[in-house]
């Protein structure tokens, strides 16, 4: 376990090296996300240890928001002085957002499964092609 | 309070120089964020999160400790965000075979959901005058919240304005989401899973869990996806237009 937990913070501490240089314009976390997928990829396979200590810290990634979330109260003028502009963009934002998203991946679903009802004569003909 | 303090010498403020009472706080406003979520039934109107800030800021209004104070003692909290972060690398690695099945699907939710999702907000706030540290705090509004104070604080925004705005977005798709799938009549769970956890991350995705596995699964890696792709392509954005510090 204390290997993994080594693995996230020297991914993580790579990222916030690259972040304070300048090298990339990604937030530290985000480029050891990254990393450590890559990582993962090129091994093939996820460690025991690693993926419960990811369930287990994200399970409470709910609880490490709120420290952060606490510091709105220094701003909540700007969410009484802009209440209007925000909730339309929040509400109308978020609404557009899953509507225009929900039509457009359903189209694209319904093309590709359109094109693989087509498709199954192809396929046996290559299967029959491989076993020939 | 104040018998308490006289007889024992102690006031809140002297305890709060150490990060016990901050940490206990913050963990125990959480559990009772929680039981009262799950006494409402999960309703995503009673989010853990936004309630526990609730409790919290209540509780520094009442002991008159000062935020900065209080985050120096749950600093030890705040701290495990960007390893959490870090950890989404796995259940998005767990889903590598779904990606690579449904890859156009998702490709397509993406290339539509996340420029619109930006887009609509920053032209909403924009156009009905709000302040362009506001509009910029609201950009990044559909990702999840961890990687999304990094953009913010990347573009110029307020981090802790964008962490209230991106849970108010949360609860907005996770409300919104299944009523809109219904208007437009999409049944596909993949569908309304990817379209949910592009508008709305977590929450929404935790919503879809609710739908089925299938739109659960969809949506967590629609979520880290678009807050991986949004971190890379918003400060670039930004940028290009000139709008970043």
């Amino acid at each position: 376990m204390l290997e993994q937990i080594a693995r996230v913070l020297c991914w993580l501490c790579i990222g916030e090296i690259a972040a304070r240089s300048g090298l990339l314009p990604l937030p530290a976390p985000v480029t050891g996300l990254i990393l450590l997928y890559a990582e993962l990829a090129v091994r093939g396979k996820l460690p025991e240890d690693l993926g419960i200590l990811a369930d287990r810290l994200l399970a409470l990634l709910g609880m490490l928001f709120v420290p952060a979330g606490v510091g709105v109260i220094a701003h909540l003028h700007v969410l009484k002085a802009e209440a209007l502009p925000i909730l339309a963009a929040i509400i109308g934002g978020t609404a557009i957002t899953l509507f225009v998203t929900m039509v457009v991946a359903n189209w694209v679903g319904v093309a590709i499964a359109k094109r693989r009802e087509q498709a199954p004569g192809k396929l046996e003909g290559a299967v029959s092609d491989v076993n020939t | 309070m104040s018998t308490l303090s006289q007889l024992t010498g102690l006031t809140w403020a002297s305890f709060a120089d150490k990060p016990v009472l901050e940490t206990g706080a913050t963990v125990f406003a959480f559990l009772a964020a929680t039981r009262i979520a799950r006494l409402g039934g999960n309703h995503p109107l009673l989010n853990p999160t936004l309630l526990a800030i609730v409790l919290i800021a209540l509780g520094l209004e009442a002991t008159r400790i000062p935020y900065e104070t209080y985050l120096r003692g749950a600093d030890v909290i705040h701290f495990m965000l960007g390893p959490a972060v870090v950890l989404l690398a796995v259940p998005l690695f767990r889903q590598r075979t779904v990606i690579r099945a449904s890859a156009r699907l998702i490709g397509a939710g993406l290339a539509v959901g996340l420029p619109v999702g930006v887009l609509s907000a920053v032209g909403i706030a924009w156009a009905l005058g709000a302040s362009s540290q506001t509009i910029l705090s609201l950009a990044p509004k559909s990702v999840t919240a961890g990687i999304a104070v990094g953009i913010s604080e990347q573009i110029g925004g307020l981090q802790t304005l964008t962490i209230v705005l991106v849970i108010m977005t949360g609860i907005t798709g996770a409300v919104l989401g299944p009523m809109i799938a219904r208007l437009a009549r999409i049944e596909d769970p993949r569908v309304v899973g990817l379209a949910m956890g592009i508008a709305s991350h977590g929450i929404g995705t935790a919503r879809a869990l609710q739908i089925n596995e299938t739109a659960g699964a969809f949506a967590g890696l629609a979520m880290g996806l678009n807050g991986v792709l949004t971190a890379i392509l918003l400060p670039l954005a930004c940028g290009l237009l000139g709008f970043a510090r």
